[in-house]
């Protein structure tokens, strides 16, 4: 028996790391991760970046945009920049809480799934539960017991985002699991839980990845159309759904008004969905 | 396909029993006296007392649940102790303004999903799977109160074509009704449209790879045959299951269009329910969408069963 | 020498074929990308013909077959050459001049019969498609009335009844059947067959191959045969060509050629084919020992509800010794991969025993822990490593579940591993997709080798693999035998490898052993009739070919009873991935 040797193409052998680095490498990653950082930058640096209270009040009500005032104010003559800023800061402060939140608990029912099939019908009916109230119609059911604020919009955004992390890590391991190197690692002795964590998981999270950018895009979507129900974060915060919901009111007569949070809103569920995508594409590769 | 529906059915009613008690729950977990905050603050201690009769709320949990459950079956809402009037007229007054715009909506998504996803799929001009490819992105960043607000912007204000908001009776007056309707049901319909266009080219795209397309091109089938007749179907059967999740979402946009455009429908009501604390509202409501979310569920599953012969015969 | 039950071996000799070429290819060059696949292909094909095209994985003989219908894959390019079709160049026609050629002119049919066939469209919408696609005048119930037809011609019982029927409630070897009727819709001068029966069991394939020789006799279609398999195309061609690398390396007529090789690589290759004939290699290994090592009694396993059960094991009885090799052969669905998985405790089994070294193991409801000292070497050596983890890690796997060593004699170990199975040492860090197909089942080798075993399960462990690494994998798993005394259980469905390697062979049919001897003397003198059933429809290569006796070889509605019944429904879970 003569020993083979490898073929000279030692196919390039990319990690997974960088797989993820090369998919955010497209234009579609670029674009979303400008787009975010632009956004979150100015919502980080908020404090820095203006000096004006967001909610001192003024005189000057619905004026254009100024050298003083770069996006105008509002009805109340707040500056809308500083607004806008702040807006951005509290929308990320909220989804990066919930989101992380939504995502442990999807993917700790999803584990628990797979220890038996009891736990399996027990979980899949408790995500049917979950998704029988969809988005806002949770949020009403949530505020309708809290009432409205800051942390009924946390608890909505990681409730809805638990069956997505949960169904998605679930299917998973379901597929990996009937793969054959996950019976020769039973084979070769590994335990059931060795078996699931080491072998199994690591070859399911790959959707979970996408799903993160694709939850942080609806994190922002749920409390822009809680504060437009004014369901959301209390008044006078501000917060990018609430000066949008303020603004409707003006549109016909102001439409600046509405030009910077529409503007923002935008960029960041652009952003995040741009992100997804080209994820999306370099796992599929 | 019986006993397929025998399959699903437990499950169904299973999810919709938990959530009616979660729903009975929501007017128990409000911190204080459910009677007295039902009541209001001025209220009279007898008018209390009346509601704490009338809901049964001396009795024990479950026993106040059975009650409900059976008020419910038997069509007898109750009072609403806020808005003012029977419940079940409430609803009743809205179900036919949701239902329209509901329906309106589904019929649009489908309109607009099913040619853009074959058009994505099968296209060999770069420009045009690119142009949609940044439609279908696009509509889905935008969130539906943005796209209402600029909807309402273009058509209503600057173009003076649509009118802004309001609603008018089908039945009265066709013409207007449908004015009225366009512009909510499009904002309600474009983010479904674009998730199911994006599922169904990717179905396309997926069955087009597939070796029983290489069997159908070796055969001399037409291209536009291959597509509509081969692939087509067998990317229907997900892309069901996609527009039945799908419709939780347009009930739950419908809460917010139906805000942006006065639509007078029930999620005008439920909206107006949990900001003037009248839960009974609240609780017959969440009710009903649950409902209607299960039963939606069950319908995609016997659609995807009769669309793949495989489900059907196991 | 052999007393193997003749099967009726048709060459495909019909009628003198015709001088008039059908087909002419020359120049054929297909590239991807920078990589030539397919380089300077020329060949003719007269009318009413039959020529095989053989090769290995990697030699462009898909590709070739592809090309005649100008059906490549994305990327794929013909950049020189022509494909002429009754005076037209197929490589330089339009395409929608080459679709109204496709499925009449010349017709085509694919390896798999699971997927080639559309599962949401009934049998009778499919065939219908096939002839609406260039029978212009039909109407709708003169093309049902030929759909039934040409069901009936395939050998599907039942025809008119069938055609609203959908491809899972037809078997294998139905569906490719269903394949060819699609293709003959037309009566297309030329069939391209790729690959018709590598999917198929042993006896199926027997079925389908003489319904191609019987369909070119019949209807007079030339025939392309591409196959790895030298016995399939020495069964059903008149001339063959040898592929490698994309090019042609000899051709000529298929006895002569098999006979009497000239090109070293087609020497190489008809050496490294494993025949029924030759005698085991077994005893000049090892000499198994007396005591026996492993010991199954009444092994039955039962999968489904009570009411729908399914045996897939029936009261097994097995003896495996020390240094033996056991070949365990049969078909899709006999119970073979249930054993090996029961014996390995992946599986609980329904009832019996299984003891090892005489010491019974954990009782059968109780789902024990595996054993060390049993392993598994899995078939397809892709799914069976861990993508996500280097071969080093995988081989170290074993070692750490089990406790064996610390991380430095470890790492030594798996090194000792590599060298083993002949794979250099300091490869250890690369992941599985950096190995080529032959490399992999040499890790997967010495990962059931890390624990050292005593007893090694090979399920299938070559029939993923080409013909030459074929070889080179069996002469490992023989070293390691001769240097480890292990004893192997070796399960296959080619009756010529199992001869070859193992001392005695088992023979499994529906769940149930119904033949265990010797190896030889199980080949050449079987006491069970399906044994001799499977042995009759190897294809065979050193076989002359005779001209054929009778007119009709195969009664056209003749089907196996294995093959008539659908398989048991799949569960199709309807997750979405």
């Amino acid at each position: 028996m003569t020993s083979t040797t490898l073929p000279p193409e030692p196919r390039t052998d990319r990690t997974d790391r960088n797989r993820y680095l090369s998919a955010l490498r497209s234009w579609r990653g670029l674009t979303g991760l400008a787009l975010v950082g632009a956004a979150a930058l100015a919502g980080l640096l908020a404090p820095l970046l203006t000096g004006t209270d967001p909610n001192a009040q003024s005189a000057l009500a619905l004026a254009g945009p100024s050298a003083e005032h770069p996006f105008g104010t509002d009805d109340l003559g707040r500056d809308l920049f500083s607004r806008v800023l702040h807006g951005i800061g509290t929308d990320l402060a909220l989804i990066v809480t919930a989101v992380p939140v939504g995502a442990l608990l999807g993917c700790s029912a999803a584990l628990l799934a797979a220890t038996s099939r009891w736990a399996d019908l027990a979980v899949q009916r408790a995500f049917d539960l979950l998704l029988a109230f969809p988005g806002l119609i949770l949020a009403l059911a949530v505020t309708a017991v809290l009432g409205p604020g800051r942390w009924p919009v946390v608890i909505v955004i990681a409730l809805a985002e638990v069956p997505g992390f949960g169904r998605q890590l679930r299917a998973g391991i379901l597929v990996q699991r009937e793969r054959e190197y996950a019976l020769a690692a039973r084979v070769g002795g590994a335990s059931r839980a060795r078996v699931l964590l080491r072998h199994v998981v690591p070859n399911a999270v790959d959707p979970l990845i996408v799903q993160t950018a694709v939850a942080l895009s609806l994190g922002v979507f749920i409390e822009g159309a809680m504060s437009f129900l004014g369901l959301g974060v209390r008044p006078p915060e501000p917060t990018l759904g609430s000066i949008l919901s303020q603004s409707v009111a003006y549109l016909a007569t102001d439409p600046t008004f509405a030009a910077a949070p529409l503007a923002a809103t935008t960029a960041l569920v652009l952003g995040f969905t741009l992100i997804a995508e080209a994820l999306n594409r370099g796992i599929r590769r | 396909m019986r006993t397929f529906l025998l399959k699903r059915l437990p499950s169904g009613l299973l999810v919709l029993a938990l959530a009616s008690f979660l729903v009975f729950l929501i007017l128990r977990l409000i911190p204080g006296d459910p009677a007295t905050s039902l009541a209001g603050p001025d209220a009279s201690p007898a008018a209390v007392e009346a509601i704490r009769a009338q809901l049964g709320l001396d009795q024990p949990l479950f026993g106040q649940y059975l009650g409900w459950l059976g008020r419910l079956l038997s069509g007898d809402l109750g009072p609403s102790y806020a808005i003012g009037g029977q419940v079940a007229d409430l609803i009743g007054n809205g179900l036919g303004a949701t239902a329209q715009l509901a329906l309106g909506a589904l019929l649009l998504v489908v309109l607009i999903a099913l040619p853009l996803a074959v058009a994505g799929a099968t296209t060999r001009s770069r420009p045009l799977a690119a142009v949609i490819q940044a439609v279908t992105t696009a509509v889905l960043a935008v969130p539906p109160f943005v796209t209402g607000v600029l909807l309402v912007l273009v058509l209503a204000v600057s173009l003076r074509l649509l009118p802004a908001g309001g609603h008018e009776s089908l039945l009265a007056a066709p013409d207007l009704a449908l004015q009225y309707l366009a512009m909510p049901a499009l904002c309600l319909a474009l983010p479904s449209a674009a998730v199911l266009a994006r599922y169904l080219k990717d179905g396309i795209e997926r069955a087009l790879a597939e070796d029983y397309v290489r069997t159908a091109t070796a055969l001399g089938v037409s291209r536009r045959r291959i597509v509509w007749r081969h692939a087509l179907p067998n990317a229907l059967p997900s892309a069901v299951t996609v527009l039945g999740l799908q419709i939780g979402h347009l009930i739950a946009g419908a809460v917010l269009v139906e805000r942006i455009f006065a639509w007078p429908g029930l999620g005008q009501l439920i909206e107006q329910g949990v900001a003037r604390r009248d839960y009974p509202v609240v609780q017959d409501l969440l009710l009903l969408v649950v409902a209607v979310y299960v039963a939606v569920q069950l319908l995609t599953d016997l659609a995807y069963a009769w669309l793949d012969p495989r489900i059907r015969w196991e | 020498m052999t007393t193997v039950p003749d099967a009726p071996h048709t060459p495909g000799l019909p009628h003198a074929p015709d001088t008039r070429p059908v087909l002419r290819v020359s120049g054929l060059t297909v590239r991807f990308g920078g990589t030539t696949a397919v380089d300077g292909v020329d060949f003719e094909l007269a009318a009413g013909d039959t020529l095989g095209i053989v090769g290995e994985s990697g030699s462009g003989k898909s590709t070739t077959a592809l090309a005649l219908l100008r059906m490549l894959p994305p990327g794929g390019r013909i950049t020189a050459g022509s494909v002429e079709l009754a005076g037209q160049d197929l490589a330089a026609l339009p395409e929608e001049a080459l679709r109204a050629l496709r499925g009449r002119r010349i017709a085509m049919i694919f390896q798999d019969p699971m997927s080639s066939l559309n599962p949401v469209l009934t049998i009778g919408t499919q065939l219908d498609e096939a002839l609406r696609a260039h029978g212009g005048s039909l109407r709708k119930a003169e093309r049902q009335v030929r759909a039934a037809e040409l069901l009936d011609l395939v050998g599907i019982p039942d025809a008119a009844g069938r055609l609203r029927d959908h491809p899972h409630q037809f078997s294998g070897g139905q569906r490719q059947r269903i394949m060819i009727a699609l293709a003959l819709a037309h009566d297309a001068e030329v069939l391209v067959a790729d690959e018709p029966t590598t999917a198929l069991d042993p006896t199926v394939q027997q079925q389908i191959l003489r319904l191609l020789t019987r369909i070119n006799r019949e209807t007079g279609t030339a025939l392309v045969v591409i196959s790895h398999d030298l016995g399939v195309i020495a069964q059903t061609c008149r001339r063959l060509l040898v592929m490698r690398h994309g090019r042609v390396v000899e051709r000529g007529v298929t006895s002569e050629l098999t006979a009497e090789p000239r090109h070293p690589y087609t020497r190489e290759l008809l050496a490294a084919v494993p025949r029924l004939e030759e005698p085991s290699r077994a005893a000049a290994n090892s000499t198994p020992g007396a005591e026996p090592l492993l010991t199954v009694r009444g092994l039955s396993k039962t999968y489904g509800s009570r009411r729908r059960a399914v045996t897939a094991l029936h009261e097994v009885d097995l003896d495996l010794y020390p240094g033996e090799t056991l070949g365990l052969v049969g078909e899709s669905g006999s119970g073979k991969s249930t054993l090996a998985r029961a014996l390995v405790r992946a599986h609980a089994p329904s009832a019996g025993s299984i003891r090892f070294r005489g010491e019974e193991q954990a009782r059968p409801a109780r789902h024990g822990a595996p054993h060390r000292e049993i392993q598994l070497v899995f078939q397809d050596p892709y799914s069976s490593l861990n993508p996500r983890m280097t071969a080093g890690q995988i081989i170290a796997e074993p070692l750490i579940a089990h406790g064996l060593g610390d991380r430095a004699r470890r790492e030594a170990r798996v090194a000792e591993l590599l060298t083993q199975v002949g794979l250099d040492p300091a490869t250890a860090d690369r992941h599985p997709r950096a190995f080529s197909g032959g490399q992999r089942q040499r890790i997967g080798i010495a990962r059931a080798l890390a624990p050292e075993p005593s007893v090694l399960i090979c399920d299938e462990p070559v029939s993923a693999l080409d013909v030459s690494v074929q070889a080179q994998v069996i002469d490992l798993l023989a070293r390691l035998q001769r240097e480890l005394g292990l004893a192997v259980l070796f399960i296959a469905h080619d009756l010529a490898v199992v001869r070859r390697v193992s001392h005695r062979i088992a023979v499994m049919h529906r769940g149930r052993i119904v033949e265990t001897g010797p190896a030889d003397r199980v080949v050449t003198a079987p006491e069970h009739p399906y044994t001799a059933e499977l042995l009759a429809a190897v294809p065979r290569l050193a076989a002359v070919p005779h001209l054929p006796a009778a007119p009709h070889l195969e009664p056209a509605r003749a089907t196996t009873p294995g093959e008539a019944t659908a398989p048991p429904a799949r569960a199709t879970t309807r997750s979405t991935a």
